[in-house]
């Protein structure tokens, strides 16, 4: 228990998180008389792990076209698109943020990439500050839950659950936050409309050539969604077409990353999949010690006899994950906390899949609530601007969120219809 | 001295767009640009005598990230190979998968290194961040001497693995024995110590206000 409170104490100073769980792992066996070389031997599983080495392909990629002017021709088609609209230029925003952030997987390329292009357009166009602020940061992991990104694969390899199934299931919930997050930024468009120039009109020309200029980046979802579904790929042979089809078009075809400039992106790209993989093999090896101090057996044992309804445990779920996500980044919690919650949540009838589509969706509200929301840091470093004024800004953009997470908590066909 | 050593002529371009692409919010108040920082002054106030060992390790940083962006190459290389063998001519490397698996434990430890050697690996750090300068450097020091600590230890424990794997003679695929792959995990954790010690040094230099603002 002290051993507990030392490492929470240690982990809120800002010790590395790996350092923090291999910590307690070690000091768990060495407590029950174990083995220590068993803490080793279970990063060494990393290596077990099939489809594990999707995490650094569709890393690289979305690095890659960040580091292009890719994010430039995705607004491109998408303002010529929906830019039409009064108070399009949000939702213009929404969806190329959504997209954008499937291939980056929410480590905060999106803002970095995209708020740079979306943030002055839209104070041109006179949408106010607060709004246009709390826009960008939320659409900073919009779309997580999108094909491929990064946490669906990491919650299919934690899960052990079909990252095919994942890729599906996800796809309602996302459009549904998109839509729901256009619509309303659509009314909050039209007063900026009244006051200032009237949006670009739409034209099938307009449309044509932004098409044109990103040619060949629009096969790029149907070349992960199609390579998965027809079967002749598994996701991790997806994942390394990816890679060259992107390395092709950005170095090759459109010249935009020099090839001397690739060693820094690989390496820039790694060391996020590196910050990520230890935390992997180190809760490989926390959750080893639960499991033989039988943690998780009791923690069901305990769970199921205070809780009858599945309804109070999803309610329960819902906070103890928002709790979470305003705690830790959507990767450690995924490695560390699924192991506990999966089998509670089996046993009271929750597809694996469903609760993946659900921990991702509370997460990505997390990734804008204080303390810890990585948005709200980006944002403030991106925009100069006091992270409190952002906690304001993205308010009403949480609370649509919020209602979300809940429909696909208590609505389950909205993550399943297409899985079964 | 931990400046992003792969490339040299990138390094100040890399700090531009990439710098914040932590999953973390280890953004610019509280860690000192390392590319800003001249090499020299890093390297410690006692700096004649460490300048032989700042070389060393600028030079152990370069070979590093060249053992990075080359694994990462060849297992994009090996992938390829292998769904075009398969698809086309319907034959496949037995070992491939066996190898490419092992290659995601490299890439991903040592690209544990380079997030070590960046200072961003993930944290949660929610109280250090209230701290005053001074404090907030002191409270570093603890934090590198536990991290270094954890690491070295797990390090010893996976140098005894791989010498388990060697006396035993273990084969991880084609004839690769295991101790051969295991052999990333005693390097990567010890290299990973070694950068917290010199952190924790550092960052005492900052407590005791010998080294400028952290």
């Amino acid at each position: 228990m002290i051993q507990a409170l030392v490492l929470l104490l240690l982990a809120l100073l800002g010790a590395p998180l790996f350092a923090v769980i291999c910590a307690g792992a070690l000091s768990g066996f060495a407590g029950s008389g174990g083995e220590l070389m068993v803490v080793p031997l279970e990063i060494n599983r990393i290596a077990d792990t099939p489809f594990l080495v999707a995490i650094p392909f569709f890393t690289f990629a979305g690095y890659l076209l960040g580091e292009s002017k890719a994010p430039t021709r995705l607004v491109q088609v998408s303002n010529a698109l929906f830019g039409w609209m009064p108070g399009g230029l949000a939702v213009v925003a929404l969806v190329t943020c959504a997209l954008f952030t499937a291939f980056t997987g929410a480590s905060g390329v999106t803002i970095v990439a995209l708020g740079a292009l979306l943030y002055p357009a839209m104070k041109e166009a006179g949408y106010d500050e607060s709004f246009n602020l709390g826009l960008i940061t939320t659409s900073g992991s919009l779309g997580l839950l999108f094909p491929p990104s990064l946490p669906l694969i990491l919650y299919g390899i934690v899960a052990g659950t079909s990252i095919d199934k994942l890729f599906v299931a996800g796809i309602l919930p996302g459009i549904a936050m998109v839509v729901l997050l256009s619509a309303w930024s659509l009314r909050q468009g039209r007063a900026v409309v009244r006051r200032s120039a009237p949006a670009t009109p739409f034209s099938w020309r307009g449309v044509a050539r932004a098409l044109w200029c990103a040619r060949w980046e629009l096969p790029l979802p149907v070349l992960v969604l199609g390579g998965v579904y027809s079967g002749l790929l598994a996701v991790s042979e997806v994942a390394a077409v990816t890679v060259a089809y992107v390395l092709v078009v950005e170095v090759v075809l459109y010249r935009e990353i020099p090839i001397r400039r690739l060693p820094a992106v690989m390496r820039e790209s790694m060391v996020l999949v590196g910050g990520i993989l230890i935390i992997l093999g180190a809760s490989l090896a926390s959750t080893n010690y639960l499991i033989d101090a039988k943690v998780p057996a009791t923690l069901l044992a305990f769970v199921t006899s205070h809780i009858s309804s599945r309804l109070t445990f999803l309610i329960l779920l819902n906070l103890f994950l928002l709790v979470l996500g305003a705690m830790l980044d959507i990767f450690s919690a995924l490695v560390i906390v699924v192991p506990l919650i999966l089998p509670i949540a089996i046993s009271y009838g929750v597809d694996p899949v469903h609760l993946g589509i659900i921990f991702l969706a509370n997460m990505q509200i997390g990734y804008c609530t204080p303390p810890v929301g990585m948005n709200l840091f980006i944002a403030s470093y991106r925009f100069n601007k006091p992270v409190v004024m952002l906690y304001k800004a993205t308010m009403p953009f949480l609370l649509i969120l919020l209602a979300t997470v809940l429909a696909i908590t208590y609505w389950p066909w909205l993550s399943l219809v297409f899985v079964r | 001295m931990y400046g992003p050593g792969a490339v040299p002529e990138e390094t100040a371009a890399e700090e531009t767009a990439a710098e914040e692409m932590v999953p973390e919010e280890m953004v610019p108040e509280d860690t000192v640009p390392e590319d800003t920082v001249p090499e020299e002054t890093a390297a410690d106030p006692t700096s004649s005598a460490s300048s032989v060992v700042s070389r060393a390790i600028r030079c152990g940083a370069r070979i590093e990230d060249g053992v990075l962006v080359t694994i990462l190459a060849v297992m994009l290389l090996l992938a390829l190979a292998q769904i075009l063998l398969r698809n086309v001519f319907s034959v496949g490397l037995l070992w491939g998968d066996g190898m490419l698996r092992v290659l995601v434990l490299w890439v991903g430890l040592l690209g544990a290194l380079a997030a070590t050697r960046d200072d961003r690996q993930i944290t949660v750090d929610v109280l250090s961040r209230l701290l005053p300068g001074r404090a907030r450097a002191g409270v570093r020091v603890l934090v590198d001497l536990f991290t270094a600590a954890v690491s070295g230890l797990v390090a010893w424990h996976a140098g005894r693995l791989v010498l388990n794997a060697y006396q035993y003679g273990d084969i991880a695929f084609a004839g690769v024995p295991s101790w051969i792959c295991q052999l990333v995990l005693p390097l990567a954790f010890g290299l990973i110590a070694i950068r917290y010690l010199l952190y924790s040094i550092r960052h005492l230099g900052q407590a005791l206000g010998r080294g400028g603002e952290l």
